[in-house]
Protein backbone atom coordinates (compact mmCIF):
# COMPACT_ATOMS: atom_id res chain seq x y z
CA UNK A 1 0.00 0.00 0.00
CA UNK A 2 1.08 3.79 -0.96
CA UNK A 3 1.34 5.91 1.81
CA UNK A 4 -1.42 8.70 0.54
CA UNK A 5 0.53 11.22 1.50
CA UNK A 6 4.02 10.19 -0.66
CA UNK A 7 1.50 10.11 -3.49
CA UNK A 8 0.20 13.40 -2.89
CA UNK A 9 4.06 14.74 -2.61
CA UNK A 10 4.26 12.49 -6.21
CA UNK A 11 1.45 14.18 -7.72
CA UNK A 12 2.38 17.36 -6.49
CA UNK A 13 6.25 16.67 -7.97
CA UNK A 14 4.59 15.67 -11.25
CA UNK A 15 2.20 18.89 -11.52
CA UNK A 16 5.30 21.33 -10.64
CA UNK A 17 7.58 19.16 -12.94
CA UNK A 18 4.52 19.92 -15.54
CA UNK A 19 4.13 23.65 -14.96
CA UNK A 20 8.05 24.07 -15.12
CA UNK A 21 8.60 22.28 -18.61
CA UNK A 22 5.66 24.68 -19.55
CA UNK A 23 7.73 27.44 -18.22
CA UNK A 24 10.81 26.54 -20.15
CA UNK A 25 8.82 26.78 -23.45
CA UNK A 26 6.89 29.73 -22.23
CA UNK A 27 10.13 31.43 -22.16
CA UNK A 28 10.54 30.67 -25.85
CA UNK A 29 7.20 32.63 -27.17
CA UNK A 30 8.89 36.03 -27.50
CA UNK A 31 11.42 35.26 -29.24
CA UNK A 32 9.69 33.16 -31.32
CA UNK A 33 7.18 36.05 -32.12
CA UNK A 34 10.13 38.33 -33.19
CA UNK A 35 11.42 35.86 -35.36
CA UNK A 36 8.03 34.90 -36.92
CA UNK A 37 7.63 38.98 -37.37
CA UNK A 38 11.24 39.09 -38.59
CA UNK A 39 9.89 36.70 -41.34
CA UNK A 40 6.93 37.68 -42.59
CA UNK A 41 7.96 41.10 -42.77
CA UNK A 42 11.20 40.47 -44.55
CA UNK A 43 9.67 37.73 -46.74
CA UNK A 44 6.43 39.14 -47.25
CA UNK A 45 7.82 42.34 -48.45
CA UNK A 46 10.38 40.31 -50.83
CA UNK A 47 7.40 38.15 -52.25
CA UNK A 48 5.23 41.22 -52.88
CA UNK A 49 8.04 43.51 -54.67
CA UNK A 50 8.78 40.67 -57.03
CA UNK A 51 4.89 39.80 -57.71
CA UNK A 52 2.88 43.18 -57.74
CA UNK A 53 5.27 45.92 -56.77
CA UNK A 54 6.26 47.52 -60.20
CA UNK A 55 2.49 48.27 -60.76
CA UNK A 56 0.79 48.52 -57.31
CA UNK A 57 3.91 50.02 -55.12
CA UNK A 58 4.93 48.88 -51.32
CA UNK A 59 1.58 50.57 -49.46
CA UNK A 60 -0.31 47.44 -49.40
CA UNK A 61 3.51 45.84 -47.62
CA UNK A 62 4.00 48.82 -45.50
CA UNK A 63 0.38 48.01 -44.20
CA UNK A 64 0.78 44.63 -43.62
CA UNK A 65 3.80 45.08 -41.27
CA UNK A 66 2.35 47.84 -39.19
CA UNK A 67 -0.50 45.48 -38.67
CA UNK A 68 1.32 42.88 -38.06
CA UNK A 69 3.86 44.52 -36.03
CA UNK A 70 1.26 45.42 -33.82
CA UNK A 71 0.01 42.17 -33.13
CA UNK A 72 3.46 41.28 -32.36
CA UNK A 73 4.05 44.18 -29.41
CA UNK A 74 0.45 43.69 -27.85
CA UNK A 75 1.59 39.75 -27.79
CA UNK A 76 4.66 40.19 -26.31
CA UNK A 77 3.19 42.71 -23.94
CA UNK A 78 0.65 39.96 -22.85
CA UNK A 79 3.51 37.52 -22.57
CA UNK A 80 5.34 39.78 -20.81
CA UNK A 81 2.63 40.76 -18.34
CA UNK A 82 2.07 37.31 -17.37
CA UNK A 83 6.07 36.43 -17.01
CA UNK A 84 5.88 39.64 -14.19
CA UNK A 85 2.73 37.97 -12.52
CA UNK A 86 4.91 34.70 -12.59
CA UNK A 87 8.00 36.46 -11.01
CA UNK A 88 6.04 38.39 -8.63
CA UNK A 89 9.09 41.01 -8.27
CA UNK A 90 7.54 42.54 -5.28
CA UNK A 91 7.62 39.33 -2.94
CA UNK A 92 10.93 37.97 -4.50
CA UNK A 93 14.30 40.04 -4.44
CA UNK A 94 17.36 38.25 -6.73
CA UNK A 95 18.75 36.38 -4.11
CA UNK A 96 15.31 34.55 -4.02
CA UNK A 97 15.85 33.51 -7.81
CA UNK A 98 18.87 32.21 -7.24
CA UNK A 99 17.64 29.03 -5.43
CA UNK A 100 15.59 25.69 -7.07
CA UNK A 101 12.93 27.03 -4.86
CA UNK A 102 12.52 30.03 -6.72
CA UNK A 103 13.16 28.17 -10.18
CA UNK A 104 9.42 29.46 -10.96
CA UNK A 105 9.97 32.80 -10.28
CA UNK A 106 13.23 32.93 -12.04
CA UNK A 107 11.67 31.42 -15.24
CA UNK A 108 9.23 34.55 -15.18
CA UNK A 109 12.04 36.91 -14.61
CA UNK A 110 13.86 35.19 -17.51
CA UNK A 111 10.74 35.73 -19.89
CA UNK A 112 9.97 39.07 -18.74
CA UNK A 113 13.79 39.85 -20.37
CA UNK A 114 13.17 38.30 -23.60
CA UNK A 115 9.83 40.40 -23.85
CA UNK A 116 11.60 43.25 -23.53
CA UNK A 117 14.52 42.35 -26.19
CA UNK A 118 11.99 40.78 -28.13
CA UNK A 119 9.62 44.05 -28.30
CA UNK A 120 12.78 46.09 -29.09
CA UNK A 121 13.90 43.42 -32.15
CA UNK A 122 10.11 43.80 -33.46
CA UNK A 123 10.55 47.47 -33.40
CA UNK A 124 13.78 47.82 -35.30
CA UNK A 125 12.71 45.13 -37.56
CA UNK A 126 9.70 47.06 -38.37
CA UNK A 127 11.28 50.89 -38.92
CA UNK A 128 12.33 50.14 -42.42
CA UNK A 129 8.36 49.85 -43.64
CA UNK A 130 8.52 53.66 -41.67
CA UNK A 131 11.00 55.16 -44.69
CA UNK A 132 10.91 53.21 -47.28
CA UNK A 133 8.82 54.00 -49.88
CA UNK A 134 9.35 52.05 -52.59
CA UNK A 135 10.19 48.35 -53.54
CA UNK A 136 13.27 49.85 -54.99
CA UNK B 1 64.73 61.87 -20.48
CA UNK B 2 61.36 61.46 -19.39
CA UNK B 3 60.84 64.80 -21.53
CA UNK B 4 62.71 63.67 -24.33
CA UNK B 5 60.38 60.59 -24.19
CA UNK B 6 57.06 62.09 -23.73
CA UNK B 7 58.20 65.18 -26.80
CA UNK B 8 59.03 61.59 -29.12
CA UNK B 9 55.78 60.19 -27.97
CA UNK B 10 54.16 63.37 -29.19
CA UNK B 11 55.62 63.65 -32.29
CA UNK B 12 54.65 59.79 -33.09
CA UNK B 13 50.86 60.28 -32.07
CA UNK B 14 51.19 63.69 -34.31
CA UNK B 15 52.73 61.86 -37.38
CA UNK B 16 50.27 58.98 -37.09
CA UNK B 17 47.42 61.00 -37.05
CA UNK B 18 48.77 63.21 -39.93
CA UNK B 19 49.41 59.64 -41.86
CA UNK B 20 45.53 58.72 -41.14
CA UNK B 21 44.16 62.06 -41.69
CA UNK B 22 45.77 62.21 -45.39
CA UNK B 23 44.29 58.46 -46.00
CA UNK B 24 40.79 60.80 -45.70
CA UNK B 25 41.66 62.52 -48.45
CA UNK B 26 42.17 61.97 -52.12
CA UNK B 27 39.90 60.72 -55.51
CA UNK B 28 38.97 57.24 -54.01
CA UNK B 29 37.53 58.04 -50.80
CA UNK B 30 34.01 57.82 -49.03
CA UNK B 31 35.28 60.82 -46.66
CA UNK B 32 36.16 63.65 -49.97
CA UNK B 33 32.90 63.76 -51.27
CA UNK B 34 32.31 64.72 -54.77
CA UNK B 35 28.39 64.23 -55.16
CA UNK B 36 25.03 64.45 -53.39
CA UNK B 37 24.97 60.57 -52.61
CA UNK B 38 28.42 60.64 -51.48
CA UNK B 39 27.70 63.38 -48.83
CA UNK B 40 25.36 61.72 -47.52
CA UNK B 41 26.85 58.59 -46.58
CA UNK B 42 29.75 60.70 -45.47
CA UNK B 43 27.85 62.78 -42.67
CA UNK B 44 26.26 58.76 -42.25
CA UNK B 45 29.28 57.62 -41.44
CA UNK B 46 30.31 60.74 -39.16
CA UNK B 47 27.56 60.30 -37.33
CA UNK B 48 27.56 56.72 -36.90
CA UNK B 49 31.23 56.93 -35.45
CA UNK B 50 30.14 59.72 -33.15
CA UNK B 51 27.13 57.18 -31.94
CA UNK B 52 29.80 54.09 -31.23
CA UNK B 53 32.54 56.56 -29.82
CA UNK B 54 29.64 57.60 -27.68
CA UNK B 55 27.77 54.15 -26.50
CA UNK B 56 31.45 52.53 -26.45
CA UNK B 57 32.79 54.99 -23.97
CA UNK B 58 29.16 55.13 -21.46
CA UNK B 59 29.11 51.44 -21.46
CA UNK B 60 33.02 50.78 -21.08
CA UNK B 61 33.18 54.18 -18.26
CA UNK B 62 29.86 52.57 -16.99
CA UNK B 63 32.02 49.10 -16.69
CA UNK B 64 34.82 50.65 -15.38
CA UNK B 65 33.02 52.99 -12.69
CA UNK B 66 31.57 50.24 -11.39
CA UNK B 67 34.75 47.71 -11.10
CA UNK B 68 36.97 49.98 -10.25
CA UNK B 69 35.62 53.53 -8.77
CA UNK B 70 32.98 52.01 -6.46
CA UNK B 71 33.66 47.97 -6.31
CA UNK B 72 31.48 48.42 -3.32
CA UNK B 73 27.85 46.43 -2.89
CA UNK B 74 25.16 49.10 -4.03
CA UNK B 75 21.97 49.46 -2.83
CA UNK B 76 19.74 46.90 -5.05
CA UNK B 77 17.56 49.81 -6.29
CA UNK B 78 20.94 52.15 -7.31
CA UNK B 79 22.05 48.75 -9.26
CA UNK B 80 18.87 48.31 -11.08
CA UNK B 81 18.37 51.71 -11.82
CA UNK B 82 22.49 51.89 -13.25
CA UNK B 83 21.30 48.63 -15.31
CA UNK B 84 18.65 49.50 -16.61
CA UNK B 85 19.38 53.41 -17.26
CA UNK B 86 22.73 52.72 -18.79
CA UNK B 87 21.99 49.11 -19.93
CA UNK B 88 18.99 49.18 -21.32
CA UNK B 89 17.15 52.38 -22.44
CA UNK B 90 20.43 54.13 -23.36
CA UNK B 91 21.53 51.57 -25.91
CA UNK B 92 18.40 51.19 -26.82
CA UNK B 93 17.51 54.83 -27.42
CA UNK B 94 20.93 55.88 -29.04
CA UNK B 95 20.83 52.76 -31.73
CA UNK B 96 17.18 53.42 -32.34
CA UNK B 97 17.91 56.70 -32.97
CA UNK B 98 20.67 56.00 -35.54
CA UNK B 99 19.11 53.00 -37.40
CA UNK B 100 16.16 56.04 -37.81
CA UNK B 101 18.36 58.56 -39.04
CA UNK B 102 19.98 55.86 -41.23
CA UNK B 103 16.86 54.74 -42.49
CA UNK B 104 16.11 58.34 -43.55
CA UNK B 105 18.58 58.68 -45.88
CA UNK B 106 16.91 55.26 -48.28
CA UNK B 107 14.12 56.81 -50.02
CA UNK B 108 16.82 59.49 -51.64
CA UNK B 109 19.14 56.96 -53.09
CA UNK B 110 16.16 55.46 -54.67
CA UNK B 111 15.41 58.70 -56.13
CA UNK B 112 14.38 58.80 -60.24
CA UNK B 113 17.24 59.49 -63.03
CA UNK B 114 16.57 63.11 -64.66
CA UNK B 115 16.88 61.58 -68.46
CA UNK B 116 20.43 60.20 -69.06
CA UNK B 117 21.22 56.56 -68.31
CA UNK B 118 24.35 54.65 -68.83
CA UNK B 119 24.70 51.06 -68.65
CA UNK B 120 27.64 49.11 -67.00
CA UNK B 121 28.10 45.30 -67.93
CA UNK B 122 30.96 44.34 -65.49
CA UNK B 123 33.09 41.69 -67.71
CA UNK B 124 36.12 39.47 -67.22
CA UNK B 125 37.85 42.32 -66.10
CA UNK B 126 36.72 45.26 -67.75
CA UNK B 127 33.71 47.92 -67.82
CA UNK B 128 31.40 47.42 -70.76
CA UNK B 129 29.72 51.02 -71.09
CA UNK B 130 26.49 52.26 -72.70
CA UNK B 131 25.27 55.65 -72.85
CA UNK B 132 21.27 56.71 -73.21
CA UNK B 133 20.87 60.34 -73.45
CA UNK B 134 16.87 60.78 -73.22
CA UNK B 135 15.03 59.74 -75.96
CA UNK B 136 18.12 57.58 -77.32
CA UNK B 137 16.71 54.70 -79.39
CA UNK B 138 20.41 53.39 -79.89
CA UNK B 139 23.07 54.05 -77.24
CA UNK B 140 26.12 55.67 -77.21
CA UNK B 141 29.19 52.50 -76.39
CA UNK B 142 32.39 53.20 -74.58
CA UNK B 143 34.59 51.20 -72.22
CA UNK B 144 36.71 51.56 -68.52
CA UNK B 145 35.36 54.84 -67.95
CA UNK B 146 32.32 56.56 -66.74
CA UNK B 147 31.64 60.77 -67.33
CA UNK B 148 28.51 62.16 -65.47
CA UNK B 149 27.34 65.60 -65.74
CA UNK B 150 27.41 67.60 -62.33
CA UNK B 151 24.26 68.57 -61.19
CA UNK B 152 21.35 66.09 -62.77
CA UNK B 153 20.68 62.99 -61.29
CA UNK B 154 22.07 59.88 -64.11
CA UNK B 155 20.61 56.60 -63.69
CA UNK B 156 23.22 53.55 -63.79
CA UNK B 157 21.92 50.03 -64.73
CA UNK B 158 24.05 47.18 -63.79
CA UNK B 159 24.57 43.87 -64.73
CA UNK B 160 27.36 41.44 -65.58
CA UNK B 161 28.83 39.16 -67.70
CA UNK B 162 30.17 35.97 -66.12
CA UNK B 163 30.65 36.35 -62.11
CA UNK B 164 29.59 39.02 -59.72
CA UNK B 165 31.26 42.07 -59.36
CA UNK B 166 30.37 45.19 -57.46
CA UNK B 167 30.37 49.22 -59.06
CA UNK B 168 31.49 51.70 -56.61
CA UNK B 169 33.43 55.48 -56.95
CA UNK B 170 33.40 56.10 -53.34
CA UNK B 171 33.73 59.84 -53.98
CA UNK B 172 30.16 60.05 -55.77
CA UNK B 173 28.17 57.04 -53.75
CA UNK B 174 27.18 53.90 -52.11
CA UNK B 175 28.58 50.31 -54.36
CA UNK B 176 26.11 48.22 -55.83
CA UNK B 177 26.35 44.57 -56.89
CA UNK B 178 26.57 43.49 -60.56
CA UNK B 179 24.75 39.89 -61.51
CA UNK B 180 24.87 38.36 -64.58
CA UNK B 181 21.35 37.69 -65.88
CA UNK B 182 19.94 40.47 -63.37
CA UNK B 183 19.67 44.19 -63.52
CA UNK B 184 20.48 46.65 -60.49
CA UNK B 185 19.80 50.13 -60.56
CA UNK B 186 21.51 52.88 -58.73
CA UNK B 187 21.46 56.80 -59.24
CA UNK B 188 24.33 59.07 -58.86
CA UNK B 189 24.19 63.06 -58.59
CA UNK B 190 27.62 64.18 -58.93
CA UNK B 191 28.58 68.03 -58.16
CA UNK B 192 32.31 68.12 -58.43
CA UNK B 193 33.86 68.31 -61.53
CA UNK B 194 37.36 66.08 -61.51
CA UNK B 195 38.38 62.58 -62.44
CA UNK B 196 37.57 59.94 -59.64
CA UNK B 197 38.43 56.26 -59.29
CA UNK B 198 35.94 53.42 -59.35
CA UNK B 199 36.76 49.98 -58.05
CA UNK B 200 35.03 45.99 -58.35
CA UNK B 201 34.60 46.26 -54.56
CA UNK B 202 33.44 42.16 -55.01
CA UNK B 203 36.24 39.66 -55.18
CA UNK B 204 35.87 38.63 -58.81
CA UNK B 205 39.16 36.82 -59.72
CA UNK B 206 42.59 36.59 -60.66
CA UNK B 207 42.62 40.32 -61.68
CA UNK B 208 39.92 41.53 -59.72
CA UNK B 209 42.43 44.08 -57.92
CA UNK B 210 43.28 45.28 -61.91
CA UNK B 211 39.75 46.11 -62.65
CA UNK B 212 38.94 50.06 -61.46
CA UNK B 213 37.75 52.53 -63.82
CA UNK B 214 37.69 56.72 -64.03
CA UNK B 215 35.11 58.37 -62.96
CA UNK B 216 35.20 61.86 -64.80
CA UNK B 217 32.58 64.36 -63.54
CA UNK B 218 32.06 67.24 -66.61
CA UNK B 219 29.99 70.36 -66.35
CA UNK B 220 26.58 70.14 -67.92
CA UNK B 221 28.07 72.14 -70.91
CA UNK B 222 31.66 70.21 -71.23
CA UNK B 223 29.49 66.32 -71.14
CA UNK B 224 27.57 67.54 -73.87
CA UNK B 225 30.38 68.11 -76.04
CA UNK B 226 32.09 64.93 -74.67
CA UNK B 227 28.78 62.89 -75.66
CA UNK B 228 28.73 64.51 -79.24
CA UNK B 229 32.01 63.10 -80.14
CA UNK B 230 32.27 60.46 -78.54
CA UNK B 231 29.28 59.41 -80.29
CA UNK B 232 31.20 60.18 -83.61
CA UNK B 233 32.98 57.64 -85.84
CA UNK B 234 37.08 56.91 -84.86
CA UNK B 235 39.40 59.18 -86.70
CA UNK B 236 41.34 57.99 -89.45
CA UNK B 237 44.98 57.49 -89.10
CA UNK B 238 47.00 60.80 -89.39
CA UNK B 239 50.37 59.44 -89.86
CA UNK B 240 52.45 56.82 -92.34
CA UNK B 241 53.08 54.85 -88.91
CA UNK B 242 49.49 55.03 -87.67
CA UNK B 243 48.22 53.59 -91.09
CA UNK B 244 50.73 50.68 -90.90
CA UNK B 245 49.46 49.92 -87.93
CA UNK B 246 45.62 50.11 -88.61
CA UNK B 247 47.00 47.56 -91.40
CA UNK B 248 48.42 45.43 -88.76
CA UNK B 249 45.55 45.70 -86.50
CA UNK B 250 43.28 44.23 -89.21
CA UNK B 251 46.09 41.83 -90.23
CA UNK B 252 46.12 40.52 -86.89
CA UNK B 253 42.82 39.90 -86.05
CA UNK B 254 42.24 42.80 -83.26
CA UNK B 255 38.56 43.79 -85.19
CA UNK B 256 37.64 40.14 -84.17
CA UNK B 257 37.24 40.87 -80.50
CA UNK B 258 37.50 44.74 -80.45
CA UNK B 259 34.72 47.41 -82.68
CA UNK B 260 36.50 50.82 -83.76
CA UNK B 261 33.32 52.66 -85.30
CA UNK B 262 33.34 54.48 -88.61
CA UNK B 263 35.92 51.14 -89.80
CA UNK B 264 35.53 47.59 -90.58
CA UNK B 265 36.42 46.06 -87.20
CA UNK B 266 32.76 45.14 -85.30
CA UNK B 267 34.10 42.79 -82.34
CA UNK B 268 31.99 42.84 -79.62
CA UNK B 269 34.13 40.53 -77.30
CA UNK B 270 37.11 43.23 -75.75
CA UNK B 271 36.31 46.98 -74.76
CA UNK B 272 35.10 49.39 -77.76
CA UNK B 273 38.30 51.59 -78.89
CA UNK B 274 37.04 54.05 -81.10
CA UNK B 275 37.56 56.85 -78.83
CA UNK B 276 40.36 55.00 -76.59
CA UNK B 277 43.14 58.16 -76.94
CA UNK B 278 40.55 60.44 -75.06
CA UNK B 279 40.26 58.57 -71.82
CA UNK B 280 42.01 58.75 -68.82
CA UNK B 281 43.42 55.14 -68.90
CA UNK B 282 44.49 51.99 -70.33
CA UNK B 283 43.38 48.34 -69.24
CA UNK B 284 40.26 49.12 -67.14
CA UNK B 285 42.30 51.99 -64.89
CA UNK B 286 45.51 50.35 -64.24
CA UNK B 287 47.92 52.09 -67.09
CA UNK B 288 47.91 55.40 -68.92
CA UNK B 289 47.19 56.00 -72.38
CA UNK B 290 50.88 56.50 -73.50
CA UNK B 291 53.12 54.74 -76.61
CA UNK B 292 55.38 53.39 -73.99
CA UNK B 293 51.82 51.70 -71.58
CA UNK B 294 49.77 50.69 -75.08
CA UNK B 295 53.36 48.61 -76.41
CA UNK B 296 53.64 47.07 -72.88
CA UNK B 297 49.96 45.69 -72.82
CA UNK B 298 49.65 44.45 -76.17
CA UNK B 299 52.72 42.65 -75.81
CA UNK B 300 52.37 41.63 -71.56
CA UNK B 301 48.63 41.16 -71.21
CA UNK B 302 48.54 38.18 -69.27
CA UNK B 303 51.27 39.02 -67.77
CA UNK B 304 49.79 42.42 -66.80
CA UNK B 305 46.00 41.19 -65.91
CA UNK B 306 46.67 37.50 -65.45
CA UNK B 307 43.68 35.49 -67.03
CA UNK B 308 42.39 38.22 -69.01
CA UNK B 309 40.87 37.21 -72.28
CA UNK B 310 43.16 39.03 -74.64
CA UNK B 311 46.42 37.30 -75.63
CA UNK B 312 49.96 38.52 -75.52
CA UNK B 313 50.67 39.89 -79.42
CA UNK B 314 54.78 39.03 -78.17
CA UNK B 315 55.79 37.43 -81.15
CA UNK B 316 55.76 41.46 -82.76
CA UNK B 317 58.35 43.28 -83.23
CA UNK B 318 59.01 46.55 -81.61
CA UNK B 319 58.16 48.11 -85.16
CA UNK B 320 55.19 46.68 -85.08
CA UNK B 321 54.30 47.23 -82.01
CA UNK B 322 55.23 50.96 -82.11
CA UNK B 323 52.82 51.15 -85.43
CA UNK B 324 49.83 49.44 -83.32
CA UNK B 325 50.44 51.96 -80.69
CA UNK B 326 50.26 54.85 -82.70
CA UNK B 327 47.25 53.73 -84.92
CA UNK B 328 45.48 53.23 -81.13
CA UNK B 329 47.03 56.42 -80.05
CA UNK B 330 45.53 58.59 -82.66
CA UNK B 331 41.68 57.27 -81.83
CA UNK B 332 40.81 60.56 -79.92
Amino acid sequence: MTDPKTQTGSRQDEFEFFEESNALWWITLAPTTWAVHFVLAYGGTAVWCAKFGETQGVTVARLSIAGLTVLALGFIGWLGWRSVRRWKPRQNDMEDLSHPEGRHEFLGHAAFLLCIISAIGVVYVAMPALFITTCR
Amino acid sequence: MIRSLAGSGRRLVAMALMMALAGCAGRQSALSPAGEDASWLHDLWIVMLVGAVILWTALNGLFFFVTRVRPNDWPERHANRLIIGGGVIFPTVLVGTLLAYGLSMMPHMRADGDGLVVKVRAEEWWWRVEYWPAGATAPIVTANEIRLPTGQRTELLLDANKYIHSFWVPALGGKMDMFPGRETRMTLRPETPGVYRGQCAEFCGPSHALMAFEAVILTPGDFAAWLEAEAAPAAPPATPEAQRGQTLFRDEGCGACHAVRGTEFDGLVGPDLTHLASRQSLGAGIMEVTREDLTDWIAHTRDIKPEVAMPAYDWLEAAELADLAAYLEGLK
